[in-house]
């Protein structure tokens, strides 16, 4: 177990930059999500992490001490891989023995320590067989066990739930969850989902191109995000953006006029959760008629498109039944609280709202 | 089209007659498995046959002419039992069935074969391998001296030749394979381009710089020098073919190893070598074979009877002036393909693989 330190870490691949500049530091045992789109440099970091590869410049810092010059096999780090990347070779009990098999460890009591982190991510029903003849969900607890049999200083999952159906996405991560917190092991989950990253980990990093857009708990990226692009990226389905035009406490979206709560100039993105949008609300601000292009049942709630004065907008309502029907005219509002206002050129969130 | 057309026409779909389709899809797929078989058994005859002669010929063979009767009498017998099992295995569908069928005709062609022709059966060609006088009795003491080798003495050769020329081309083909297939480098791309004109070269042509090579770094007339050069004029395809196996061995087994505490090496060793142990297999086995059937190399590069191989062995006794005894020679040809064959059976399910890995390239 560690506190873990990224001190201004960067990564060129020749002349591409895959990671520029992060900053992070994780508490000893805590739960840290990296969150990102495909080629924001979050697996890059994490292979970093574990030593793999060399970072460019900047310190990876394991409880205080620089590791940078410290090999893979030197860290102590466990690895979760998305393939879960099991030594086909060998039984689930060799595999979970692998590792220790380069430490000082006694081969009974390695067994003995294999068996019960086995038992721990409950695979001991499964020693003797080999890989291949395993389900995902077991050979994703195998690599589990073989990640933590070491008791590493810090466990890395690289999209550990990408590969596994959605009914067994849902055990593993409550399983997850429960068995880092059962050890206390300071863990690194890389991931593109937003549901995985918010419902596994205590804080969330949302990477962009090699950046560090945000870091906070769930609520504070859905809430109150730093950027635009945290905005979009999390929260499904996705926000909807209007870009507008800010005249003092005056606003223009398209056709639709809004007061603000503060004086901005210039070009502004306007934000709206589909969640926060709704027909016929009390205290709504940005009233408009909307014409609804598209009703779409999910089950819970309905998702609707609309034509509106900002624009095409989204809008959940919940209930499985649809209460409006394509082609039908709905006044449309939202919670002045609830709009969100970003710098179209920086990306960055504005402090002013919408005024009631 | 109208909805009222179209309820006629799916009504009109609605009932085909399956009866006649299910005829007529048995009847495409047997004639086409018929064809299937005759054609594999006309072209496999031309390959087969002249095996099966040297065969008849080892065992059947006395002194002096080779007849043929003996040949086609086997053929008589086989062949016709070749195609009823051919029909038996198209019409009859269960697996149990058509094993016991299968028996049944193995056990009457044997039987038939025994009553035909098993009076003619003889091992007396086979003398070569026990007989220590062989040379004495097929030279005339006037001519032959000690000039030829004991056929062990030549088999042992090869065996020498082979086994070691597999272990160097294992060696070197799966460590150059995993660089090649693992890390970039300059000229990575040239490399394996040239790898391939390489083997596309036609090695015989430098064979005078080469016995000239072997001469001066005083290999001439060893195994070790024959061994070498084969080694490297083989070497390029296989590292070809290991680098394609090893392309298929994902990397995160390697980082996961190299995390779990392995190094490097280890990481080959343990985790990366065993998942390409089928490509190991198939590049043993041909290399291994290629090395067991040279004949133009060793013929130029052995010169001393001592270091005769088994192909130099057979082409020895297959030259005589005074009339070549070809029961002997298919003998010796039957015991000269026996090691190939049995690896062979043994390893085929392996060499199927290689163009799996290797097609990738």
């Amino acid at each position: 177990m560690a506190r873990i330190e990224l001190k201004n870490l960067r990564k060129d691949w020749g002349g591409a930059n895959a990671v520029a500049g992060v900053d992070l530091a994780i508490d000893d045992g805590a739960f840290l999500a990296v969150l990102g789109p495909s080629g924001c440099g979050k697996s890059t970091t994490l292979m970093m992490l574990a030593g793999i590869y060399q970072p460019s410049s900047g310190d990876i810092m394991f409880d205080g001490a620089r590791v940078n010059d410290v090999e893979a096999r030197g860290r102590n780090v466990g690895i979760v891989f998305q393939s879960y990347a099991l030594y086909p070779n060998m039984t689930v009990l060799q595999n979970v023995m692998f590792p220790l098999r380069f430490k000082a460890v006694e081969p009974a009591e390695a067994e003995k320590r294999a068996r019960a982190t086995a038992a721990l991510v409950r695979i001991d029903g499964l020693l003797d067989r080999r890989p291949g003849q395993l389900s995902g969900g077991q050979q994703q607890r195998v690599a589990l066990a073989r990640a933590l049999v070491k008791r590493p200083h810090l466990l890395l999952l690289d999209e550990p739930l990408s590969n596994l159906d959605a009914g067994l996405r849902l055990t593993m991560r409550t399983e997850i969850r429960r068995i880092q917190r059962e050890l206390g092991v300071t863990t690194i989950l890389v991931t593109h989902d937003q549901i995985e990253a918010t419902t596994m980990a205590d804080r969330v990093v949302v990477l962009n191109a090699g950046r560090v857009e945000q870091e906070g708990t769930s609520e504070d990226l859905y809430e109150r995000p730093a950027t635009l692009f945290v905005a979009s990226f999390v929260g499904s389905p996705p926000i909807n953006t209007f870009d507008g035009q800010a005249a003092g406490a005056m606003l223009s979206v398209n056709e639709a006029r809004l007061t603000l709560t503060d004086s901005v100039q210039g070009p502004v993105v306007l934000g709206l959760r589909p969640e926060t949008v709704r027909v016929d609300g009390v205290g709504d601000a940005g009233r408009t008629n909307a014409r609804i292009t598209a009703v779409e049942p999910m089950g819970r709630e309905v998702l609707y498109t609309a034509d509106s004065a900002y624009g095409v907008i989204r809008f959940l309502e919940p209930g499985a039944e649809p209460r409006h029907r394509e082609g039908a005219d709905v006044p449309l509002g939202f919670p002045p609280a609830s709009a969100l206002l970003f710098d179209k050129a920086s990306g960055r969130r504005i402090d002013a709202r919408i005024a009631a | 089209m109208t909805a009222d057309n179209m309820a006629a026409d799916s009504s009109a779909r609605a009932r085909p007659d399956w009866a006649a389709l299910a005829r007529r899809s048995w009847r495409r797929r047997f004639g086409g498995q018929s064809m299937l078989l005759a054609f594999l058994i006309v072209v496999s005859a031309p390959i087969v046959l002249p095996y099966f002669w040297m065969i008849v010929i080892a065992f059947t063979a006395r002194t002096g002419g080779v007849t043929s009767d003996v040949l086609w009498t086997a053929c008589a017998v086989i062949l016709p039992a070749v195609l009823i099992y051919s029909i038996v295995h198209m019409t009859v569908a269960a697996h149990r069935l058509r094993l016991i069928a299968g028996l049944i005709l193995i056990a009457i062609v044997g039987a038939l074969l025994a009553a035909l022709i098993g009076s003619r059966i003889h091992f007396d060609n086979f003398r070569f391998l026990w007989r220590s006088d062989f040379v004495e009795e097929v030279r005339s003491k006037a001519t032959a001296g000690a000039q030829f080798p004991s056929v062990w003495n030549a088999f042992f050769n090869s065996l020498l030749l082979a086994v070691f020329q597999t272990a160097i081309i294992l060696t070197v083909s799966s460590l150059a394979g995993y660089y090649i297939s693992r890390f970039a480098f300059r000229g990575r791309s040239a490399f394996l381009q040239g790898m391939l004109v390489l083997h596309a070269f036609p090695a015989m042509t430098l064979i005078i710089p080469i016995f000239l090579m072997l001469h001066w770094i005083g290999l001439l007339d060893t195994i070790a020098g024959v061994m070498l050069v084969l080694a490297a004029i083989e070497l390029p395809f296989y590292v070809f073919v290991m680098k394609g196996f090893f392309d298929g061995v994902p990397w995160d087994i390697e980082m996961s190893a190299m995390t779990d505490g392995a190094t490097r090496r280890q990481a080959f060793y343990m985790v990366v070598l065993p998942q390409v142990r089928f490509g190991l297999i198939a590049v043993a086995v041909f290399a291994f074979i290629r090395a067991w059937e040279e004949y133009i190399f060793v013929r130029t590069f052995l010169i001393e009877n001592k270091n005769w191989v088994m192909s130099l062995y057979l082409f020895w006794v297959s030259d005589d002036v005074m009339g070549v005894d070809y029961g002997i020679v298919a003998a010796v040809a039957v015991f000269y393909v026996l090691p190939s064959f049995l690896l062979y059976i043994f390893c085929q399910k392996y060499l199927t693989q290689m163009t799996i890995g290797g097609i990738k390239g």
